[in-house]
């Protein structure tokens, strides 16, 4: 009776509930949409990953050729120096991309001045809203050997560097680059988790004598932990993606060797080549690791924070 | 990543949908077609849709299109049609994927040109298209059959399968080597005599004294001269595209690029002979002098064009048509700017030059079409009549007025040549002779000629015109020197085998391109060892497909 009883309450619960939320699902109705149309339906694509497909014949016509393509992205030769360059570039510019955006906002945080504040902000902003094709060329003025970077190292006695020719600075500058490119706007996100720390705990660390450096150490980067582990555990997932548009349009065969990623290596061979199932495979192969880096540092954080992304 | 993810799966689902609603229109098409013929009894007027490469400035006059022309209207009008345009695109990407599309959908217009042997051949095994055979030996004239067969046999056996015509090829007559244009303004300001015994050709040597010449000189005051430069891709599997090594190679007796037999009679892959790797590494010596620019590999085509224009480069190795459209360039900068072209030689005074593929592009028709003949009556009217009767540019003025007035060839229903092996020569002879006063401006056979002849007068006149700079030094001097070299009998020709793509080439080929080129490049700029870097270079195309696709050749040359 009293099991009953109380299986009733929960109904009766559920049902009121229902009504007060079915306001909220329409409103996600679209986005749902959305994302049933352009991100699940597409993915009966995948198919082609294990046929040998033909444009002609179309997914339903072409020949099941099961892990053939799989099978052949292991064997290729170049495979492990392009794994190895798309880890080092992209965990490269993860890593420097969040601690400089960390930087910042914290630096810029300090600024009191509101005027200079917002001006600082709009401009490390800008470049993140210029496409690679505009800012390749920039970059490439700026360091070849004729450009400006050299001008400035001849002028003050140092040899001239070919730096989008050179197998030492090319990756340097690949994620250089993208560091400043980005850092201005992802630190957005970190400056709303500062702004987010109650000002209590700064004021009663500052009476109990701690200086800046004490606080930022204690107070701020503490507070700003959670927002971090999870911005991590987010970007973790473009590790296998270095950044097609900048790379496709810096890069020569001079240096593949330490330049050619993942993304420019399937553009040669799957599309300039027309080897769409391969393509495909890659692609595949690339979420299923981006899945599992997110399921799993997403356990790390919960397990850290006691807070998760799903 | 999911973005780009979710983009490509965007494009996918949309080219199925397009592909899809392309289908039901055609099917829909064909019926009606075949109905209204049962009813007429004979051909009656045929409606034909066509695939139309287009370009951004055709130069049309007042009121008239791509649909609606002066090609078009002689064409519906002789033959009986009604043309109207399954797509129009842009040469190039747009075109190329315009024609993917329809292969993707599995529904072509009934005639289209297709860029590729890889596609044409895609098409036969989807049996898309018709089998032009016998429409072929009926119906083409003596004219059109004679063009095909000045390339000895080599146009018509690439469209050949099973025996079988499947297309009709777009002819690429040979263009010969890629001349040694210089900045003659500046050899001449400099006192530098750039062919000593004027036989118009150079040695090695002599282009690497030069280039030193020039870097020393730095007339232009730009502070830093490039003696030469290179593409990134450095060779070519065609003689004469501009900015590549091909023709100091070729004066070593190497052939990047292409499949030849050798002396032995062996097939081989030209990149990876020693005599390769002596070209190689002679050029890794001007890198290493300062004669080859810096930066060679990291420069793109617009990177050396700018080189060229800002007069920061005084040398180019490119084709006889080079002048027309990249060193006007040069010329619209600073009007003093002058070339001259010269070839590279071998040890023995001999140019080394390989001859074209002979076709490059394809006229199909769809399987589906009822009256294949109607596409060789086409190419019969244009490459033909067109060319060789008087009448029929009479009965059509308006014809004759776009010839003549330089409206642009994409006008006409295929958008190819369909000439001999020889028209460059040929032609040039009699644009030669009107200029010299031993022939007339009415004899020249081609109307793109005689406006050669039109600008060429104004400028000497005094016009400074572009157009007429151009065509002097791609004709003048480009072709003069092409028709040097056979009077003199300087050529060696090879005749390379261009091979259908083989099963290895699906998977392998991209790859080795990529090995081909990066290891040659660490090479010349120094960063591996000669003997060692070209050693390795040489056993891993073997083993990462090379020997293999070798093979495939073979047996493709044995059948």
């Amino acid at each position: 009776m009293k099991v009953l009883s109380r299986k009733e309450k929960t109904q009766a619960r559920i049902a009121s509930r229902r009504k007060d939320t079915l306001y909220y699902h329409g409103m996600v109705l679209p986005g749902m949409l959305f994302l049933a149309i352009f991100s699940y339906l597409p993915m009966m694509g995948l198919i082609m990953a294990f046929q040998d497909f033909v444009p002609a014949k179309g997914i339903f016509g072409s020949e099941f050729v099961g892990l053939k393509h799989f099978k052949y992205m292991l064997q290729l030769p170049d495979i492990g120096r392009v794994v190895r360059n798309t880890l080092i570039i992209a965990l490269g510019k993860i890593i420097l991309g969040m601690v400089m955006a960390i930087v910042f906002a914290i630096l810029l945080n300090e600024i009191r001045l509101k005027f200079l504040k917002k001006s600082v902000q709009t401009i490390v902003y800008l470049p993140h809203f210029l496409s690679w094709v505009v800012l390749a060329s920039v970059v490439i003025n700026m360091f070849n050997i004729d450009g400006s970077v050299n001008q400035i190292f001849s002028a003050i006695g140092l040899n001239k560097v070919n730096f989008l020719g050179s197998s030492q600075w090319f990756r340097k500058l690949i994620i250089g680059t993208d560091v400043w490119k980005e850092f201005g706007y992802n630190s957005v996100i970190y400056l709303a988790a500062i702004t987010g720390i109650d000002p209590g705990l700064h004021e009663a660390a500052a009476i109990d004598g701690a200086s800046w450096w004490k606080r930022v150490w204690h107070v701020t980067l503490p507070g700003m932990l959670p927002i971090i582990l999870l911005m991590a555990a987010m970007n973790l997932t473009s590790v296998l993606s270095a950044g097609f548009d900048q790379i496709f349009n810096l890069y020569s065969p001079v240096v593949y060797e330490v330049g050619d990623v993942l993304d420019t290596y399937v553009y040669r061979i799957g599309l300039v080549g027309r080897q769409y199932s391969f393509g495909t495979a890659v692609g595949l192969c690339r979420s299923a690791v981006a899945t599992i880096l997110l399921v799993s540092t997403n356990k790390l954080t919960k397990k850290l924070t006691n807070q998760s992304i799903f | 990543m999911i973005n780009r993810k979710k983009a490509g799966a965007l494009l996918l689902v949309l080219s199925l949908t397009a592909g899809l609603t392309a289908c039901g229109g055609s099917e829909k098409g064909t019926a009606d077609q075949s109905t209204e013929n049962a009813e007429n009894g004979e051909r009656g007027t045929v409606e034909i849709s066509i695939g139309r490469q287009t370009t951004a400035n055709p130069k049309f006059p007042e009121g008239d299109s791509y649909e609606d022309n002066a090609y078009i209207r002689m064409v519906e009008e002789e033959l009986d049609v009604d043309i109207s345009d399954a797509f129009e695109a842009d040469s190039g990407d747009d075109y190329n994927r315009q024609v993917s599309l329809a292969l993707s959908a599995g529904s072509l217009p009934d005639m289209m040109k297709v860029a590729t042997k890889d596609e044409l051949t895609e098409l036969y095994e989807n049996e898309l298209i018709a089998d032009l055979t016998d429409v072929y030996n009926n119906y083409a004239s003596d004219y059109i059959k004679s063009i095909y067969d000045s390339f000895g046999g080599r146009a018509l056996e690439d469209v050949t399968y099973d025996g079988k015509i499947m297309a009709l090829p777009a002819t690429s007559s040979d263009a010969g080597p890629g001349m040694f244009w210089v900045r003659s303004d500046w050899a001449e300001e400099m006192g530098l005599k750039v062919d000593e015994d004027g036989d118009r050709c150079v040695t090695l040597d002599e282009v690497k004294n030069i280039a030193q010449a020039f870097i020393d000189a730095d007339l232009e005051n730009t502070g830093n001269v490039v003696g030469m430069t290179f593409d990134s891709r450095m060779t070519t599997n065609t003689s004469d595209t501009p900015f590549m090594m091909n023709a100091i190679m070729y004066a070593m007796g190497a052939y990047p690029r292409h499949w030849y037999q050798n002396e032995e009679n062996e097939l081989t892959y030209g990149s990876v002979t020693d005599e390769m790797k002596e070209a190689v590494a002679l050029i890794r010596d001007w890198y290493e002098e300062g004669i080859v620019d810096p930066q060679v590999g990291t420069r793109t085509w617009d990177d050396i064009t700018a080189l060229v224009t800002k007069g920061q480069c005084g040398i180019i190795f490119g084709s006889w048509h080079t002048p027309d459209w990249l060193l006007n360039n040069v010329y619209a900068l600073d009007n003093e700017a002058e070339f001259e072209p010269y070839v590279l030689v071998d040890e023995n005074g001999k140019v080394n030059c390989t001859h074209y593929k002979a076709t490059g592009e394809y006229l199909v028709v769809s399987a589906e079409f009822e009256y294949p003949e109607i596409a060789i009556e086409i190419l019969n009217l244009i490459y033909d009549d067109m060319v060789n009767s008087d009448e029929l540019l009479e009965k059509y003025p308006e014809v004759n007025t776009y010839l003549n007035t330089g409206v642009d060839g994409t006008a006409r229903p295929f958008n190819m040549e369909v000439k001999s092996n020889t028209y460059l020569l040929d032609e040039y002879a009699q644009l030669k002779a009107a200029l010299e006063g031993t022939g007339k401006k009415e004899d020249i056979s081609t109307a793109e000629e005689r406006s050669n002849y039109d600008a060429i007068m104004a400028y000497r006149e005094g016009n400074e015109d572009v157009t007429g700079w151009c065509k002097i030094h791609s004709r003048c001097k480009g072709v003069d020197l092409l028709t040097y070299l056979v009077d003199k009998d300087l050529y060696n020709w090879i005749s390379p085998i261009y091979p259908e793509t083989t099963t290895t080439m699906e998977t392998n080929w991209s790859n080795l391109q990529t090995l081909e080129v990066e290891s040659l490049i660490k090479i010349i700029t120094g960063a591996s060892d000669v003997d060692t870097g070209f050693e390795e270079f040489r056993t891993a195309w073997y083993d990462q497909g090379g020997e293999m696709i070798l093979k495939e050749i073979e047996e493709q040359i044995a059948e």
